[in-house]
């Protein structure tokens, strides 16, 4: 075996594709035309090498092993039947140039959506490992055939030295393929992105990659992104959903936003996820429903804390404690008497700080900022601005306590407005 | 508590029923939009000049060219439509994933230079239409950029939307302008129908140049994104394509209306004009000063129309084409080279208008025929991208329709070709 007089660390995959394989007297036996790799932990190694003959036009693989890099050339000292078999893919494995290359992937450590210029390997040993992905302009360039051109003229006239824009593999998430996306939970990377950044990432993708995306998720995530994702986009993605798939996502998502996303859908589809779900959530949600989306009754969630005067805080505080995970509001606890009129608040911060057998009737607020089911956004958030409270309590015309509004509800609706 | 609920489930269908029928309406508007948008941005600035050339300097005769145009105009839209909602992805995404990086950069760089050329004559446009109401250039033409640029940048996609559909019915101002020139409609239809060629160059370069107008490189890019930005499916293809047959025959009976009126009016009385403009002013003595300042003002909405349209496309499709940010919800930190591109498009398109001593003309000859060469490359790409199993599954081209597209783009191809040739001559 010849000794590589230059080691070469690093090869891009534009400048491995298309070349010509040739044995050891120099004789052309193909071109290379794609790599095939296994996707395996923390990078994926090259297996196989898309040989096209000159003899035969059907294309075959031949393992990377096999063959050397002399002076930049891919030599095969000699070309024996065992080496070639048909090119078929193994368990794991996807052609790189396939999948990869020109396609878009995500990066999940920036949060973006980006198009995939070159892919960068490394060598080690006899193997070649894909460590990099090249999303840079000297990647588009190189590509392009001009990368050296360019070089020279930033360098001669302005005196700048293009770098490359490379991400590692460990933060590379791959879209183009299924299969790449239905791996193992620990190994889907779209799973370390924050929920927020993961919605901006469907929102950008087409119609069909946002839905491969989406049933990726485990069901949690899936419901916090979807909550992030603009209301549109969420009718899309359900309705590509069955409804059972469907409810088990929802049941998640805070209840206003469960109901303002089953009011969008189409009746029946509506009606087919809802049949799905546990009846005292439907029931919630149906109650929900009747609100317009732009008023009080429309922005609060059923889903809140409420007691009894005569409860006291050590109780209080153990019934928090066992259902503060189901509850979309627990930094307040509304006091109620048995015909659920709102009769006090009491903090989060005040019941823990309460000895535990004072009663709640003690411990309560009785002044209590309260709107009414048809109040406007607008008002409401006048409210929010000058109390500053967290949630706000929905009443109706005799004081019973309906529900509650969470500020951050408040805000997505308010917020577009905003900045203008 | 039973009562209760009953109650509750008559409000929740009175509820969802509401939000229907109010949805069907806005589902509807939402399918016919890009189609529509699409077909009448095409009627440009060079459009209308092409149209009123051709009406003036050859009277009906051209006329009956409209009827094979607007066959091929919905043969190849509908091939872009059905890309969009198949693939979900636009044009520049599927040449770049299908044909590589060196193809798609090259492409780029001609699309770009193409639509500026594109974007100088609309600017001109607006120029020229505003001079007919006695406006100068230097008041008009940045005052365009300035409306352009802050409709998209500070508008939102909707408020911008309603504005395009707003400007598409303007365009109803060359229909009432037609009618104020008292056609003779026996005269027009027998003219439509009976097509004439005459085998002098100038009359073919004039059909090649009514052609060329209508189907524009640019055209196929924007089209398939913005049915891939409404997220159409699969399932609301039939609207789909109903909207881009509807937008093809809008186009062409603007076109027709203009022709005509240019014909029965400038023709028969023998006068030559070099320009849109000359066709507005040209036509206060024949058809009175409303006729003209009609024509006039349908000449700066198309040229503000597609003076908005094509710098955004023009930004958005090569930034997909690179997987570059591209939207207009990003600052302009985020997203540098699509904004960067869409200043670049509005800046040059409206500077080189003022420009002293600017040789116009050439500019617009010239971009026509950069896009001459440029749309057999794009209708090729189409085919072959259409007929990939990989990306359309079942949807590829019947043999049928591979006749009949192949046999439409031959033709096309053959016809910007001999414009080209021509043109360079």
């Amino acid at each position: 075996m010849a000794i590589n007089s230059e080691p070469q660390v690093f090869l891009f995959l534009s400048r491995i594709l298309g070349k010509r394989i040739v044995d050891s007297e120099d004789r052309p036996l193909g071109k290379i035309m794609d790599l095939a790799a296994s996707m395996v932990e923390p990078y994926p190694y090259v297996t196989d090498v898309l040989l096209c003959l000159r003899s035969s036009k059907e294309p075959f693989f031949l393992p990377w092993q096999r063959i050397t890099d002399v002076n930049g050339k891919f030599v095969v000292p000699s070309l024996m039947s065992g080496d070639i078999r048909e090119p078929i893919l193994r368990e794991g494995e996807v052609l790189l140039k396939d999948t990869l290359l020109d396609k878009q992937v995500v990066d999940t450590n920036g949060a973006k959506v980006l198009r995939v210029n070159d892919l960068h390997f490394l060598k080690a040993k006899n193997s070649l490992l894909l460590v990099h992905v090249d999303v840079g302009f000297s990647g588009l360039m190189r590509r392009v055939g001009l990368e050296r051109p360019l070089r020279i003229f930033l360098r001669w006239f302005f005196d700048y030295t293009l770098s490359h824009q490379l991400i590692s593999w460990m933060f590379i998430q791959a879209l183009s393929s299924p299969d790449l996306l239905r791996l193992k939970v620990a190994q889907n990377r779209l799973s370390r992105l924050h929920p927020a950044d993961l919605a901006d990432i469907i929102e950008e993708l087409d119609i069909y990659k946002r839905t491969a995306v989406f049933q990726s998720l485990d069901v949690e995530t899936a419901a916090e992104t979807l909550e992030e994702t603009n209301p549109k986009i969420q009718v899309s993605l359900i309705e590509d959903m069955e409804p059972a798939e469907a409810s088990d996502i929802i049941k998640e998502m805070p209840l206003s936003e469960a109901a303002d996303l089953l009011g969008d859908l189409p009746k029946e589809k509506a009606e087919d996820i809802l049949r799905e779900m546990e009846e005292d959530f439907a029931e919630d949600v149906r109650e929900l429903l009747v609100h317009p989306e732009e008023k009080a009754g429309g922005l609060m969630t059923t889903s809140f804390l409420s007691f009894l005067p005569s409860v006291t805080a050590g109780e209080a505080m153990d019934f928090v404690r066992r259902e503060a995970e189901d509850v979309d509001l627990v930094y307040y606890l509304y006091v109620i008497d048995e015909e659920e009129h709102l009769l006090g608040v009491i903090s989060l911060r005040d019941l823990l700080t309460a000895p535990s057998q004072v009663s709640l009737s003690e411990l309560m607020h009785t002044r209590v900022v309260s709107v009414g089911l048809n109040e406007k956004k607008g008002q409401i958030a006048d409210h929010f601005a000058k109390y500053g409270l967290l949630a706000i309590p929905v009443v109706d015309e005799t004081n019973k306590i309906k529900g509650v509004i969470i500020f951050k509800n408040l805000l997505e609706v308010v917020a577009p407005q905003l900045g203008k | 508590m039973t009562v209760n609920l009953s109650k509750m489930k008559t409000n929740i269908l009175q509820r969802i029923f509401r939000r229907k029928a109010w949805r069907s309406l806005g589902l509807f508007f939402a399918l016919i939009g890009p189609g529509i948008i699409t077909s009448n941005v095409d009627n440009d600035a060079g459009g209308i000049t092409t149209y009123s050339l051709a009406g003036a300097e050859f009277g009906l005769s051209l006329l009956w060219i409209l009827i094979p145009v607007t066959l091929a105009l919905i043969i190849i839209q509908e091939m872009c439509a059905r890309m969009g909602v198949v693939s979900g992805k636009g044009l520049s995404d599927l040449i770049r994933e299908r044909f590589g990086a060196q193809v798609t950069f090259y492409l780029m760089i001609v699309l770009f230079l193409a639509n500026l050329g594109n974007t100088v004559s609309e600017f001109a446009g607006v120029a020229a239409s505003m001079e007919i109401f006695g406006v100068s250039k230097y008041i008009s033409v940045p005052l365009g950029a300035i409306f352009v640029w802050w409709l998209v940048v500070k508008g939102s996609y909707k408020s911008v939307e309603k504005v395009f559909l707003v400007a598409c019915l303007f365009y109803l101002s060359y229909i009432i302008s037609g009618f104020m020139g008292k056609p003779d409609w026996g005269e027009i239809r027998s003219a439509l129908l009976t097509p004439q060629l005459r085998f002098n160059p100038p009359f073919l370069t004039m059909a090649v140049g009514v052609i060329g107008t209508t189907i524009a490189p640019w055209m196929q890019f924007y089209l398939q994104s913005s049915v891939v930005d409404k997220g159409l499916k699969a399932d609301d293809y039939q609207y789909t394509r109903m909207d881009v047959i509807f937008g093809s025959l809008t186009v062409n009976i603007v076109a027709f209306f203009i022709i005509m009126l240019c014909a029965i009016t400038l023709f028969h009385s023998g006068i030559k004009i070099e320009s849109a403009k000359d066709a507005a002013l040209a036509l206060a003595p024949l058809a009175g000063k409303y006729c003209s300042w009609l024509f006039a003002f349908g000449l700066l909405n198309a040229s503000l129309f597609a003076a908005s349209i094509l710098p955004l496309s023009t930004a958005y499709t090569i930034c997909e084409a690179f997987g570059w940010e591209s939207s207009l919800n990003r600052k302009f930190a985020e997203a540098p080279q699509f904004y960067g591109l869409y200043a670049l498009m509005i800046f040059l398109g409206a500077g080189i208008i003022l420009l002293p001593d600017m040789p116009l003309i050439p500019i617009m000859f010239y971009s026509q025929v950069v896009n001459g060469v440029l749309l057999p490359f794009i209708l090729i790409f189409m085919l072959l991208l259409i007929n990939d199993k990989r990306i359309m599954g079942r949807y590829t081209n019947s043999l049928l329709m591979n006749i009949v597209a192949w046999l439409t783009v031959a033709a096309l191809i053959f016809l910007s070709g001999a414009m080209v040739f021509v043109s360079l001559k």
